[in-house]
């Protein structure tokens, strides 16, 4: 019998329990269960797991007065949170480091969070099998990096920026600066395939943003979020707005993001939302350009695509924990905490834009006023070029960049003018709130989002006027979480996601402008993207290597689908270097050898792992000047360097 | 805020020991009268879950850690449960499971084979006499205190080897003096009770001045010597600080603390509350017996041997210790022949085999049947309780060879179970320390008068010694702050002192940078030992302004360096790296041994740290000059 279970048990487990549901003695143990995955574990031992973990943990964390946060069993660990009666636990085996595996399931909470606003209230409002599908859809997307390495940075996956052209990346994030005209809108990002190709958002935010993607990616275009409203143009093009929730820090962070409000074109202002006061709440810190406000209508500024933010959610989860950072002291997260020093007004100066060298960028731009002075030839109005001179302060790359902005508007616009026919058809679907083609699509109109969101009101109010009173905490927790809403619109393979305030849904003037503003670059770029080969990776080379940006939660690496032989070895040291910076802040560099050696390099911004294959030379282990392993910080500067990583 | 308990499977406390902080959390939390109950109630739903999901999943928890950075960390011991927690961030789960381990060996020294019956462990941890468990308890926790402020302090309990006093001519002329002098004298003395003296060293507070063994005593292995090492700082404790002259060492000559195994009068005791103060100030002894010998199991190839063990004071940090073959020891190995023989059995019938195929491996039931007879007879006659291993005997043959019986089947694994206790028992009757009779010693004239002879011995070089032991080695590269080379095949260690407090300065100074130090060295080997255990033998670290190096390597006799080989990872719930527990580089040793059949092979390790300024290549070049450097000291023979 203990055999059987035992052999069942060497699975991934991740559920959701809440003991509250079971506390009499006639309660059964399966009534505080909201999920379990994997789904077909037996139902007794689902019961016995979650009895006994959330009875342990219980147990610990009133003798600490403090929540579990990691469990370790002889052959598998469980990262835990705890919150009120929930408990979470998600289990991993013992070689994947502490971080990583707490770090995936906050991630897995926080995504919950962000399409379902509170757990508590989510449960009263959905079933636990229309739940059920959710957790199992942002578990899927969590747990599908594309090789270990990515799930122990548990970074966002980003297009391969070393095979395409930098000028796209530029286009992208023009076409994202563009929409920000609109006040209503945040900030975006644009996927292709299920990969970043540029973004305005925190790495957390974007990976939030890309579930919903990379799902409908998955299946071929079709629908099945549990959007609010969704209108259709062509069936390769359309356009979907879905409620997300955002943490106070998150929302903080979105609205103090320097977008030139003058510059914004006629949409209203948010009505709450006066300009002013936003500038008022903010610190020295988050303004790194001049003040641009008072600029007039100066040309917009350079909105930087890397966020100043927390990473890798530590901080922006707050709202779903505890109302008291705790955390802060935790050993596995104090290294977390600390990244947000890393956001210096000066954190544009990693100069990488999605893992693109910036000197790729500025190489680029050469051609790039080449184009432009085609495009003033032919006619198209362009924006004085002398308005870019206000920004002295800013850094040349910083003016380079700005230059493309212009430049690129100009374009856009020039191509908008081509598209038009084409938008007014879209305009049309859109006023008339034709629904999808796609039938699974069909049920969710506006109409019967709004009377969704009027049971949410409804049924908040209850929750407001309780039966059984909710504890203080359970409450802040609750409210602390802010309705907005997520609009996308997909291009084949592309997608432009914005998270926009809710005023966004009911004005129409704002959804216009924004899908009017950029259909015709996004068809434009969808093309190009389309176009551009993925490139034949070149020949590996006889090294293994793993860049990881902490900023922008990127990972750059020669290592491959499953990995084995040397690869198996590189991944496995780099798992305990990671770990061990991870809880060591001071250290730097460190070489570890078991057969071959791993060289590991760490700066505030970046993680970098480096093996030297072939067949190590004999060596004996005792201290030898001679020894090769002593020479891999050298190679690994000069080898790297054409992967853009620079060590120096 | 730490805590340390050991349960059975019943969720009954066999034995805690907790600081005061955490001893007051717990009486603000739960406020039970008896803080037993509270730690009781305490642990009691994680030591049964524990339980559970071990019967229904097998696996067991092995620590959990919370928000604010508590650690729990578990370990099962056949029928025992180990918790150790720390909430105060002075440990690290690896250190917490370090001291559970080195708790499981400090109950095999002092209860040997008994360890092995969880149901006579359970009598042995928990005497149903209140005094005479907090007696019990109060060693325990004594002795689990002293290993702390040795770990905490002294590098040999850092890297678990023993560190030599280095003057080679004076080592040599006390092994002499030890072996023809005075072994051989107490050997020969009538008044020896039947004992012999196998092994005799001298410590110079915790660093090895000589160590002799007798031709006939088996070896004495490096993690026994170190938890002797334990027992005897226990006795006699060396001052943390070390920071007396040795003028004040003089003045104060007589040991505060003495220990008694002996049934002692009953002592007032103001309940269970002072319990965890610290026992080196509360452990008075009622009558101090310094005659008394300690009994110890040491390891041997058969099985945890009993032994005597004589701590005499030379002077205050200056310890004579003997380790005597006491009699009827080898009752000790043919009670462990049989032990092993059942604990196969019950192993083979748990898998499922029956009849011929359970004794598989074994030699001939029918031989192996009448040796126990004879056996049980001859100890039967040996003044001690044998009826219930007669009875238990009896039950068993019944069973397995009878016609009514059930033969070699599940059936059996009861019977076998019991014949295990029977065998403990009377392991424990021949051998425990209470069992044996208070006048089994060297007579005390004979112990005085060993004393007296080391003492005369040393007396021109006490003063120097206790000075040596503070300045053993020096350091004359530039940049290197220091380092720590252990030679792994005879378990012993050279580094620089870090004193932090002492008065005379030490290589380091003092103060903060001198503590500053230490901690980036212990949490270098800290660090060292989590690679290695994931099979990595070489590490350098540069962290803020320190480089740090880390190398294991293998030599033959002569010291020619041999090839690197592959070390296996260790599983995370294994016994950590070390010699104190588990001896993890005796395994690593006989592991590579086989590759290397026909030379000895050594294994050395070094520690260093250097200031982050020096180049790297220069780094490399001192540690390989200071590895061949230190090499000859190793060279001479201790024995």
């Amino acid at each position: 019998m203990a055999e059987t279970a035992a052999l069942a048990y060497s699975r991934r487990f991740f559920f959701l329990y809440d003991s509250s549901k079971v506390q009499e003695e006639e309660d059964r143990t399966r009534e505080g269960i909201y999920y379990f995955s994997p789904e077909d574990t037996p139902v007794d031992q689902q019961e016995l797991l979650c009895g006994q973990l959330a009875g342990v943990c219980r147990c610990v964390s009133e003798m600490s007065s403090s929540p579990v946060r990691l469990l370790r069993l002889r052959k598998s660990k469980y990262a835990v949170r705890m919150k009120d009666s929930f408990l979470w636990a998600l289990s991993c085996v013992v070689d994947i480091p502490d971080v990583s595996v707490c770090d995936l399931l906050d991630q897995l909470i926080a995504l919950f969070c962000f399409y379902n606003g509170p757990v508590r209230q989510s449960y009263q409002l959905y079933s636990k099998e229309d739940l059920a599908l959710r957790w199992a859809r942002y578990l899927c997307h969590l747990q599908g990096g594309s090789t270990e390495l990515h799930n122990i940075f548990s970074c966002v996956r980003t297009i391969d920026s070393t095979h395409i052209d930098p000028l796209l990346l530029l286009k992208a994030a023009l076409i994202l600066q563009a929409c920000q005209r609109c006040p209503l809108v945040l900030a975006g990002c644009i996927l292709y395939r299920g990969r970043v190709v540029s973004t305005q958002m925190t790495p957390a935010l974007t990976m939030k943003v890309m579930v919903y993607e990379t799902q409908t990616y998955s299946q071929d275009f079709r629908v099945t979020a549990n959007g609010l409203s969704s209108s259709v143009g062509s069936p390769s093009s359309f356009t979907a707005t879905t409620q997300v929730f955002l943490t106070p820090t998150e929302l903080y962070m979105l609205r103090c993001h320097p977008v030139d409000r003058a510059c914004r074109s006629h949409c209203s202002q948010p009505p709450c939302q006066p300009s002013k006061s936003r500038f008022l709440s903010r610190t020295l810190s988050d303004t790194p350009t001049t003040d641009t406000d008072s600029s007039s209508l100066d040309c917009p500024p350079v909105s930087y695509q890397t966020m100043p933010s927390s990473p890798r959610s530590s901080l922006s989860d707050e709202p779903y924990f505890s109302p008291i950072p705790s955390r802060v002291n935790t050993p596995l997260h104090s290294n977390l905490m600390n990244q947000s020093e890393y956001f210096t007004p000066d954190s544009h100066d990693h100069g990488t834009l999605n893992g693109t060298n910036l000197c790729a960028v500025k190489e680029s731009l050469a051609g790039l006023n080449i184009k432009q002075d085609t495009d003033a030839s032919s006619g198209s109005e362009t924006k004085s070029e002398g308005l870019n001179s206000d920004q002295d302060t800013q850094s040349d790359e910083i003016k380079a960049l700005a230059n493309g902005y212009e430049q690129s508007n100009c374009l856009d616009n020039h191509s908008d003018h081509d598209n038009q026919i084409q938008n007014e058809e879209n305009k049309l679907d859109a006023n008339n709130h034709v629904a999808n083609k796609n039938g699974k699509f069909q049920g969710e109109t506006e109409e019967e989002a709004r009377t969704k969101s009027k049971q949410v009101e409804g049924r908040l109010k209850e929750k407001y006027e309780p039966r059984n009173t909710p504890s203080p905490h359970e409450t802040l927790a609750d409210t602390s979480l802010v309705p907005s809403v997520l609009y996308q619109h997909r291009v084949r393979g592309l997608v432009l996601a914005l998270l926009v305030e809710p005023e966004f849904n009911t004005d129409p003037t704002a959804r216009e402008e924004v899908h009017h503003s950029s259909m015709a670059s996004l068809n434009g770029l969808e093309a190009h993207l389309r176009n551009t080969s993925p490139g034949t990776p070149g020949p590996p080379g006889p090294y293994t290597f793993a860049h990881y940006d902490c900023i922008q939660n990127t990972l750059t690496t020669n290592v491959c689908g499953r990995s084995a032989g040397p690869q198996e070895a590189f991944v496995r040291a780099t798992k305990l270097l990671h770990s061990h910076f991870s809880h060591l802040d001071t250290l730097q560099e460190a070489i570890v050898r078991l057969g071959s050696a791993v060289y590991g390099t760490r700066s505030m911004a970046q993680e970098t792992y480096f093996l030297q294959q072939g067949t190590p030379v004999r060596n004996s282990g005792s201290p030898d000047p001679q020894d090769s392993a002593f020479s891999l910080p050298r190679k690994a500067r000069q080898r790297l360097l054409k992967h853009g990583v620079n060590l120096l | 805020m730490k805590c340390l308990l050991l349960a059975n499977e019943s969720a009954e406390v066999l034995f805690y020991w907790t600081d005061t902080e955490f001893e007051q959390r717990v009486q603000e939390q739960y406020g039970l009268p008896a803080f037993e109950d509270s730690i009781n109630t305490l642990f009691a739903p994680i030591i049964i879950s524990c339980s559970t999901m071990v019967d229904r999943l097998g696996d067991n928890y092995t620590s959990f850690s919370t928000e604010n950075n508590h650690i729990y960390v578990l370990h099962q011991f056949e029928e025992c449960l180990y918790i150790a927690v720390n909430g105060d961030g002075d440990e690290t789960e690896e250190d917490l499971k370090r001291k559970i381990f080195v708790m499981k060996k400090l109950t095999e020294i002092m209860f040997g084979m008994v360890t092995f019956s969880g149901a006579l462990l359970r009598k042995e941890l928990r005497p149903q006499d209140t005094e005479q468990r907090n007696r019990l308890w109060k060693k325990l926790r004594s002795l689990l205190e002293t290993y702390s402020r040795l770990r905490e302090n002294d590098q040999s309990f850092l890297v678990e080897a023993v560190e030599r006093l280095i003057h080679p001519t004076l080592c040599e002329q006390c092994i002499e003096f030890l072996e023809r002098r005075l072994v051989q004298q107490i050997n020969s003395n009538m008044d020896r009770m039947g004992e012999e003296v196998l092994h005799a060293f001298i410590l110079v507070h915790t660093k090895l001045l000589a160590f002799y063994s007798s031709r006939n005593a088996s070896n004495l292995y490096s993690s026994d010597l170190l938890a002797l090492i334990i027992l005897v700082q226990d006795l006699y404790p060396s001052k943390i600080n070390l920071d007396e002259t040795s003028e004040e060492l003089e003045s104060s000559s007589v040991p505060e603390v003495f220990y008694t195994p002996e049934p002692s009068p009953p002592e007032r005791e103001s309940g269970d509350k002072n319990m965890a103060e610290d026992s080196l100030q509360t452990l008075e002894a009622p009558t101090p017996d310094p005659s008394a010998p300690s009994r110890v199991f040491l390891e041997s190839k058969e099985c945890p041997m009993p032994h005597s063990m004589y701590c005499l004071p030379l002077w205050p940090g200056i310890t004579l210790v003997l380790l005597t073959k006491i009699p009827n020891s080898h009752v000790a190995t043919s009670v462990c022949y049989f032990l092993e023989a059942f604990v196969k059995l019950e192993k083979r019938l748990c898998e499922g085999h029956e009849g011929a195929a359970a004794m598989r491996g074994q030699p001939s039931v029918q031989e192996q049947r009448s040796r126990l007879e004879k056996l049980i007879k001859t100890w039967a006659g040996m003044d001690i309780q044998t009826s219930q291993l007669q009875n238990a005997w009896t039950d068993f043959k019944n069973k397995a060879f009878s016609r009514s019986g059930s033969g070699f089947t599940r059936d059996l694994l009861p019977s076998c179970r019991n014949m295990k206790t029977q065998l403990c028992g009377v392991y424990r009757q021949f051998f425990a320390a209470e069992c044996m009779g208070s006048s089994q010693r060297l007579a005390p004239h004979l112990q005085e008068r060993a004393l007296s002879m080391v003492q005369e011995k040393l007396m021109d070089w006490k003063d120097f010694l206790l000075v040596k032991s503070k300045r053993n080695i020096t350091m004359e590269f530039p940049g290197l702050i220091h380092f720590i080379y252990v030679d792994r095949s005879n378990g012993q260690m050279i580094a620089p002192s870090l004193n932090v407090t002492d008065r005379t300065v030490s290589e380091l100074g003092k103060g903060p940078l001198a503590d500053f130090i230490k901690k980036k060295v212990w949490s270098l080997v800290a660090t060292a030992q989590r690679y290695l255990q994931k099979g990595y033998a070489t590490v350098t670290l540069r962290d803020g302004d320190y480089f740090y190096c880390y190398f294991l390597w293998f030599e033959n006799e002569t010291g020619y360096k041999l090839e690197v080989i592959d070390i296996p990872s260790s599983p995370d719930d294994g016994a950590p790296v070390g010699m104190l527990t588990c001896d993890y580089y005796r395994k690593l040793l006989r592991y590579y041994s086989k590759k290397h059949q026909n030379e000895v092979v050594k294994c050395y390790e070094l520690f260093t740290v250097h200031l982050g300024v020096i180049p790297n290549e220069y780094i490399l070049q001192h540690c390989s000059q200071l590895a061949r450097k230190l090499w000859e000291p190793t060279r001479i023979p201790l024995l």
